[in-house]
């Protein structure tokens, strides 16, 4: 008798582990049930770094709600889990397998910056994250990462570009470049795309210096300069830095033509430096929060709707521009949406118009990268805002 | 002026010009130190809160800089006093490690509170100086600096007087040399760290103030107060005028290898200098210039 | 005949033994059991969280063998974590050695490092010694982003995985019990060290340096001695790291590093091996437990519901530092060990 309940309780035990076990291997596509869909977003959202990542993962949400306004996806409801990651590789980590094995989501909308999604670059490709990192390095689709699309012109292309706007709009008799750049990855192969664009324009790069985030000022380096007669001032720092250059700039009556990129074209720097923000001039992939495109229009009125305090307007449209792009995807893989038929969804995207949000949009199944195209902006001083003085534009092709 | 003596003299007063900002850092930091013998881990906290009070006062409230600044200096001085009346006041007696651990916590939990209550944008902050900086002879510097080096000079004279002819000022030296004698001769240990907390913060509250109008403000200014700790000791820890020496110093030799290593040795040698100053003072002076030197008995 | 209770114990050998009564031999088996089951019990996230803490308790028993046990404070401990894992990433990359070579050579690295700087290091003690371990971090960082030759400088360096015979240790299941096996021996190396003639040197030197060489310990060489061991540690910490992040970069290694593992060593206590491993764990598990109690009180009040925001994790975090010093000055281990004294002698109490 006794004997007889024992096997009982181990049959009882067998048939629900199978049970467990089938209801995990016939259950739906990660993330994805009848009437919803879960992405993961891992973006810093804590310190100082958190003025960087929260407009932008609250652009990606408020796209997302916006779409689930509009009826869903297919009918299915979107819901995005954010990871904060405090901008550390390992937490990067840990978010990312939290998100795939606990709230087992379809995909990871970003995974953070360079540090972090090289980190993440086994887990990416083993669970088949589709993911749009917050990154412009070269290697991550260069050669082709199955996973990883670009979102913007690299900043190998920014500055490649800056160069050419020098050459062709600017027309001076004797250019000097000066570069002052951070010891950061972004800082680095800025500096690089610069001196090796330059020498093929024969121009002379006078002087490269550094700048970190968090100086007190920027004296010791506005005075090397001038002591060099540099006329151009390209700048590969983050905005903070920028705006503690222009300041300094300003101070001591030194009026280059100072350039930046992606992450130091924002309002921001016109709000922060006023007059000293007037010979600025940056690039972005992204259009300005002033232009009148639908797709801008739109990111304006989504602040706006979600009583967000957008301190980096470039950020959130960009935000808004990366969850587009994955909605795009998710109603492109139809019903059947699953991490691989989402990748190749992206794939299909050939020249996608965000509404001004993004160039024109080419991904394929050989080339994930982006079309390297950028807009160039002015500080716009008496209303405190960036405008665009150019169309979208490419490096030209040098011999 | 010749123009190599010129670019000189030009990077040694922009140098020194930073070097009274990070003077007032240094200021906050050897007053605790002088009454406590902690260094406080939270002052650059105590900064950045007082330079986002100052912001939200002037911008938030309309109030004018100079109504701001008073009133920003004794918010956050009641904020020293309560840090030092919550945090501080229980750890009486313990070893100066777990009181110095203390302030990192401390400093952990200010910071997040800042990021939680001010927000984690980039402010600007309505600064009341002209942006244009002073013209003198080829030489620039700003109106924010100059009042900096104002400030820091007043307070450090100030201080100096407290600290030789107040009864207060002598109670806050006794009770850093030794606690239990001064308690025992009358002296309300507790009044003197409150006081102490209070005043530390109050400087802070200037130091933050300057620092915004020069920086981005964000939360990050917070971390500012880690590139004064050089200055911090090689002025030596409980020396008012050794603080200034040694912001002044640091700001000058920082200008100095910005503006002739940088390019040179590769880039970055600016911020990495005063560090390997440091290092070579202690291991040669190892009390700072101005310090102490500690007799010690079993 | 003395009436014996039951820890009896006749000589001071007896009292230092590792394994006392039979109840401490019970409780380890169990525990190893416990260890043993956990990469199937546990998703993933949980094993790789156990991994991190693994790395960060080596980190801390260094540090604690320098802090805790002779009394020297520094400020830059992630300095020795990171030359141990840029040593052993070079030899890994360049030389293709085999883990078994390449984690002691980035520990012993670390420990001639540490020794070099624990020399002009004598003279100073508190505060004065955080500030110059500061600036030597500070000045690692520096050399470790600019020379880029060795390091990659700021684009990083990539990590090959451990491989053991042809098996790869490339998921963070297997190497689980590869850094479980490392921990479990480098903290019965520290064990060892404590309890013997070396770390009763390093205990006097704390309480009393002068007395200390009054009574004939070499202050000079058990110093040095310190530094070495805890920079051997680190050392190996960053091999360790190296070979699970798989890339490191010098953003890793930074002061809040260091400020973390000091924050460990006080949360898990000051002195103790048991405590460098409680605080290493908490430190990496207790956000997840914050959250976790953040969450569930918002199930339970609803006022609090999409009020959570990470920065109050932090804050909570900050705040758990300043209430275990004030309310705890013996971190955690003393907290642990008033539960042992309850748990001691069940389940037969008299």
């Amino acid at each position: 008798m006794r004997r007889h309940r024992v096997w009982t309780g181990k049959l009882a035990l067998v048939v629900m582990l199978s049970l467990l076990t089938a209801s995990w291997v016939f259950a739906d596509a990660r993330g994805v049930t009848k009437d919803g869909i879960k992405l993961g977003l891992v973006l810093v959202k804590t310190g100082p770094v958190a003025a960087l990542g929260l407009p932008n993962g609250q652009g990606m949400v408020d796209y997302m709600s916006y779409l689930n306004e509009q009826g869903g996806i297919n009918g299915r409801k979107v819901e995005v889990i954010w990871e904060d990651d405090q901008f550390e590789a390992p937490k990067s980590v840990a978010a990312v397998k939290k998100l795939i094995h606990r709230d087992k989501v379809l995909s990871i909308l970003t995974t953070g910056g360079t540090q972090q999604t090289i980190a993440n670059l086994e887990q990416i490709n083993e669970f088949k994250i589709t993911n749009i990192p917050n990154a412009l390095v070269r290697e991550f689709f260069d050669p082709l990462q199955p996973y990883i699309f670009a979102m913007g012109a690299t900043y190998e292309a920014q500055y490649q570009c800056i160069v050419d706007y020098i050459v062709d709009e600017l027309k001076m008799k004797d250019p000097r470049i000066g570069v002052v750049y951070e010891k950061k990855e972004y800082g680095k192969i800025s500096l690089d795309a610069i001196k090796e664009r330059a020498a093929k324009y024969n121009i002379p790069v006078v002087a490269e210096l550094v700048l970190p985030t968090g100086s007190v000022d920027a004296s010791s380096q506005i005075m090397a300069l001038q002591k060099e007669n540099a006329n151009i001032v390209i700048t590969c720092t983050l905005l903070p830095a920028t705006i503690t250059f222009l300041k300094s700039g300003q101070k001591y009556n030194y009026w280059p033509t100072v350039f930046g990129f992606n992450w130091a074209t924002d309002d921001m720097i016109v709000k922060a430096c006023d007059e000293g923000a007037k010979n600025y001039i940056g690039v972005n992939f992204v259009g300005a929060w002033s232009d009148e495109t639908p797709g801008i229009k739109l990111a304006r009125d989504l602040a706006k709707k979600n009583n967000r305090e957008v301190g980096l307007t470039s950020l959130y449209i960009n935000g808004v521009g990366v969850s587009w792009l994955f909605g795009e995807a998710m109603k492109r893989a139809g019903k059947d949406l699953s991490p691989e038929s989402l990748k190749t969804a992206l794939e299909t995207l050939k020249n996608y118009e965000t509404g001004g949000v993004f160039p024109p949009v080419n991904y394929s199944s050989t080339s994930h990268a982006p079309g390297e195209m950028v807009k160039f902006f002015k500080a716009d001083v008496p209303n405190k805002r960036l405008v665009s003085i150019s169309d979208w534009r490419k490096p030209k092709e040098l011999k | 002026m010749e123009s190599s003596l010129l670019y000189f003299v030009g990077l040694s007063v922009s140098g020194l010009a930073v070097g009274s900002l990070y003077a007032l850092i240094a200021l906050g930091f050897v007053l605790i130190y002088k009454a406590t013998k902690i260094v406080n881990f939270a002052q650059g906290e105590a900064i950045m809160v007082a330079a986002f009070i100052c912001y939200y006062l002037v911008t938030l409230f309309q109030l004018s800089f100079w109504v701001a600044l008073p009133l920003t200096m004794l918010l956050t001085g009641l904020l020293g006093v309560l840090s030092e009346r919550l945090v501080l006041r229980p750890m009486l007696g313990e070893p100066v490690f777990s009181v110095v651990m203390v302030t990192i916590g401390l400093s952990i939990f200010l910071r997040s509170l800042a990021g939680i209550f001010f927000g984690h944008h980039n402010y600007v902050f309505p600064s009341p100086f002209p942006a244009e900086g002073l013209r003198v002879g080829g030489v620039v510097l700003s109106y924010t600096h100059l009042w900096s080096m104002l400030a820091s000079f007043v307070l450090m004279l100030a201080f100096f007087i407290f600290f030789k002819f107040t009864n207060m000022g002598l109670s806050m030296r006794g009770t850093a040399n030794d606690q239990d004698a001064v308690a025992l001769m009358g002296v309300n240990v507790r009044r003197v760290f409150a006081l102490t907390w209070g005043l530390a913060f109050l400087i802070a509250a200037v130091a933050g103030i300057f620092l915004a109008n020069v920086m981005v403000l964000n939360v990050g200014l917070a971390f500012v107060a880690i590139s004064a700790f050089p200055a911090v000791i090689l002025g030596g820890m409980e020396s008012v005028p050794g603080a200034i020496v040694g912001g002044l110093a640091i700001g000058l030799i920082e200008n100095l290898a910005g503006g002739y290593l940088d390019q040179v040795i590769g880039g970055g040698v600016k911020d990495v200098t005063p560090f390997v100053v440091l290092f070579v003072i202690l291991m040669i002076r190892p009390y700072g210039l101005f310090g102490q030197e500690e007799i010690e008995r079993v | 005949m003395p009436i014996r209770s039951k820890t009896f114990n006749e000589s001071y050998y007896e009292d230092i033994k590792l394994f006392r009564t039979i109840w401490i031999k019970f409780w380890a088996v169990i525990f190893v059991a416990a260890l043993a089951l956990l990469p199937y019990i546990g998703d993933p996230y949980f094993v790789y969280l156990v991994n991190l803490s693994c790395l960060a308790t080596v980190a801390a028993v260094g540090l604690n063998i320098l802090t805790g046990y002779t009394g020297l404070i520094s400020l830059g401990h992630a300095a020795f974590v990171a030359i141990g894992a840029y040593t052993a990433a070079n030899l890994a990359n360049h030389l293709g050695t085999p883990f078994w070579i390449n984690l002691p050579a980035a520990g012993l690295i670390a420990a001639v490092a540490g020794a070099i700087v624990g020399i002009p290091c004598l003279r100073l003690k508190g505060l004065y010694l955080a500030m110059i371990t500061m600036s030597f971090g500070v000045m690692v960082e520096y050399v470790v982003i600019t020379w880029e030759g060795l390091t990659g400088g700021v684009r990083g360096m990539s990590v090959p995985a451990i491989s053991i015979m042809g098996y790869k240790l490339s998921t963070d299941e297997r190497l689980y019990f590869f850094l479980i096996a490392i921990t479990a021996m480098l903290l019965f190396a520290a064990n060892n060290i404590t309890r013997t003639r070396v770390g009763r040197a390093f205990v006097a030197i704390r309480d009393r340096d002068i007395a200390a060489e009054a009574i004939g310990v070499n202050l000079t060489y058990y110093k040095v001695l310190s530094f070495a061991i805890s920079s051997f540690y680190a050392g190996v910490a960053g091999g360790l790291y190296a070979y699970t992040m798989r890339h490191i970069h010098p953003d890793h290694f930074t002061l809040l590093l260091s400020i973390q593992y000091i924050t460990m060593i006080i949360v898990g206590g000051m002195g103790s091996i048991v405590g460098s491993i409680f605080g290493a764990v908490f430190i990496v598990v207790a956000p997840e437990f914050i959250k976790l109690f953040a969450q569930s009180s918002a199930r339970v009040f609803p006022v609090l519901e999409g009020r959570y925001d990470e920065e109050w994790n932090i804050a909570a975090f900050g705040l758990l530092i300043i209430l275990f010093l004030i309310f705890e000055p013996g971190g955690l281990y003393s907290i642990w060990n008033r539960i042992k004294i309850g748990f001691k002698n069940w389940p037969f109490t008299y």
